[in-house]
């Protein structure tokens, strides 16, 4: 088995960045810990989960989709680059890993985006396995584990105490960044720490049951009082991807913009006329819950939520779709008895 | 009786008394602390204050879907309670009923001459910590230049989830200038330009507004450290007009008045 000294991550980042890859890796920034582009001196740190998601490193929050010269009334695309350079992201979550699945089926659904296709082949994914849980996280009611492998080329597992990680392969992305890594990996024993114990919170499939009978549920709105109407859950959500389309022009040229976007903001779903069919956070909410455990499990067969409990670590209005859950299934439960 | 049982108590009384048919306070959601609706006084014992208890609730005195649950009682620190002052002298708040409380006192149930009463001879020195005058000193300290790198990195996190907005009680705009988008105004981009002007312009919209609770900095999922800015022109407006938002609910508006006695050192 490979392994390497679970201090010696840097050392791995460095091996993969003269190996020609840009590496990513949750660093430590301020008194957050992000994924971040890795840079020699920067401080890696497995402890925490990053306050961030990988999906920025696949879909960022901006992005030129097209671009154009103007002059006088006409105009003509011009050419342009989608910047896919070769990566490797460290110590990924297995609930970020994951969501590969979701963000791969929406991106690949009727149109093929390229942008993000271009990405993904270009990116190699080294999940690291948790062996501690807080109280946000929730993989285990979600089909996830803290062990999971799914959306990850290569695994790191912590071992003998945290003190080694074991580098496993998963695949042939996986065994190029092994080869790529060198002598910081080397053939060794060591024993895996058994992974985090997070326990079921809710039932997932009865939550998309009782949601497609109770559209008009006035527990939408009881749960959503505290919403205030931000993006915060869907910006730091691995698999939120709604975006917006912007032109932003000067007099001689133009660029189109795809830029994150939120169905948690009102200007979401406003119309020309200045009606809004989600005119509050309570159909808001709804939709937030529906399309990941109803509507994209009916199109895709897979829900698009992975249990990370980012939204619940950052909610300014100390909300948590685990916590929307649970009151469901709570819900749901007293009108079985 | 104890502190909180004291205001459990008083929350009831509201609620079935009816004088309140909802109490805004705080819950534990295990670390977390969470805004808690209550209206039935059964249920108040869900109430809790600690230290923890950062976020400001004035916010959802403005807020369709809790005021038709009202009227409402509101848990107020002295941070809520200066967000309180500012939205009746704003004339976004023409009464409350307020649970005054702090970490180690309770005021009883106040309404907002009570509560400008209270401010006033118990909370009139109220400033952020000194370790944020010290950040502030070390920024004004840098060059133009190494403090432009400064902000750029902080802006670069932005993510324009606009969190700092929706915490902050003064930001009651029902359309914010981000959001006028014929023509858009700012761009959407979370990007360097964008950032910057989205940033800038929500500072200089608290100018004489802001009473520094924090809620802002405290709702970035990034970590920015808002409450620079906030101070920073906080100190202005103390300096130039010698006011403090948030003690007077009959203030009028600082960048929306004129006084005799104003400087006029700028006019050239």
């Amino acid at each position: 088995m490979k392994t390497l000294d679970a201090n010696k991550l840097s050392d791995l980042a460095a091996a993969l960045a003269a190996a020609g890859y840009r590496v990513v890796a949750p660093l430590k920034d301020g008194a957050e810990v992000r994924m971040k582009e890795w840079a020699p001196g920067a401080a890696i740190d497995i402890g925490p989960v990053p306050v961030n998601s990988i999906k920025e490193f696949l879909f960022p929050r901006t992005e030129v989709v097209a671009k154009f010269s103007l002059e006088g009334n006409d105009f003509k695309p011009e050419p342009f680059e989608t910047p896919a350079p070769k990566t490797a992201i460290l110590a990924v979550r297995p609930c970020d890993a994951s969501a590969m699945a979701a963000l791969d089926k929406v991106f690949n659904w009727e149109y093929k985006d390229d942008p993000w296709n271009a990405r993904r082949a270009a990116t190699t994914l080294v999940s690291l396995v948790c062996t501690a849980a807080d109280e946000d996280c929730f993989c285990t009611s979600v089909g996830g584990a803290p062990d999971a492998t799914a959306g990850a080329d290569a695994i790191l597992r912590p071992a003998d105490g945290g003190k080694k990680l074991i580098l496993e392969s998963l695949g042939a992305k996986g065994e190029a960044l092994v080869a790529a890594a060198g002598a910081v990996v080397a053939e060794g024993r060591a024993k895996a720490d058994s992974p985090a114990q997070v326990p079921v919170r809710f039932d997932a499939k009865a939550v998309a049951e009782w949601c497609a009978g109770n559209f008009e549920s006035p527990l939408w709105r009881e749960v959503s009082l505290g919403c205030l109407g931000c993006g915060a859950c869907a910006y730091c959500c691995p698999t939120c991807h709604c975006f917006d389309i912007q032109d932003e022009a000067t007099r001689t040229e133009s660029v189109r913009l795809r830029n994150w976007d939120t169905c948690g903001l009102g200007l979401f779903t406003l119309h020309a006329s200045g009606h809004n069919p989600r005119p509050d956070q309570a159909s808001r909410w709804r939709q937030r819950v529906m399309h990941k455990f109803s509507y994209f499990v009916e199109k895709f067969g897979i829900l698009a939520c992975t249990g990370c409990g980012r939204c619940g670590r950052i909610c300014p209005g100390g909300m948590a779709i685990a916590q929307v859950c649970k009151e469901i299934d709570e819900a749901r439960k007293a009108v079985a008895k | 009786m104890e502190m909180i049982a004291t205001l459990r108590a008083d929350a009831a009384k509201l609620l079935s008394e009816g004088r309140a048919k909802l109490v805004i306070g705080y819950q534990a959601r295990g670390m977390h602390r969470a805004p808690l609706f209550v209206s039935d006084p059964a249920k108040v014992d869900r109430l809790v204050y600690d230290e923890a208890c950062k976020q400001n609730l004035a916010v959802y005195l403005r807020k369709p879907e809790v005021r038709v649950k009202g009227p409402a009682a509101i848990v107020a620190p002295p941070a809520v309670m200066r967000s309180l002052m500012v939205l009746a002298s704003e004339t976004q708040l023409a009464e409350a009923t307020v649970l005054a409380v702090d970490t180690n006192a309770y005021h009883g149930v106040l309404d907002l001459a009570g509560v400008a009463a209270l401010l006033k001879e118990k909370y009139a020195d109220l400033a952020p910590p000194k370790e944020l005058f010290d950040e502030l000193a070390k920024l004004n300290a840098m060059s133009p230049e190494e403090r432009a790198r400064f902000w750029t990195g902080q802006f670069a996190k932005c993510t324009r989830c606009y969190a700092c907005r929706a915490a902050c009680p003064g930001c009651y705009c029902l359309r914010c200038i981000v959001e006028k988008n014929v023509p858009q105004w700012v761009s959407t981009a979370a990007a360097q330009h964008g950032n910057y002007e989205w940033h800038v312009i929500r500072a200089f919209h608290q100018a004489g507004r802001c009473t520094l609770c924090g809620a802002c900095e405290a709702a970035c999922p990034q970590g920015i450290p808002l409450m620079l800015l906030n101070l920073t022109i906080s100190e202005e407006i103390a300096k130039r007009f010698g006011e403090k938002a948030g003690y007077d609910p009959a203030a009028k508006p600082v960048v929306g008045s004129w006084k005799p006695g104003d400087d006029e050192e700028f006019i050239r």
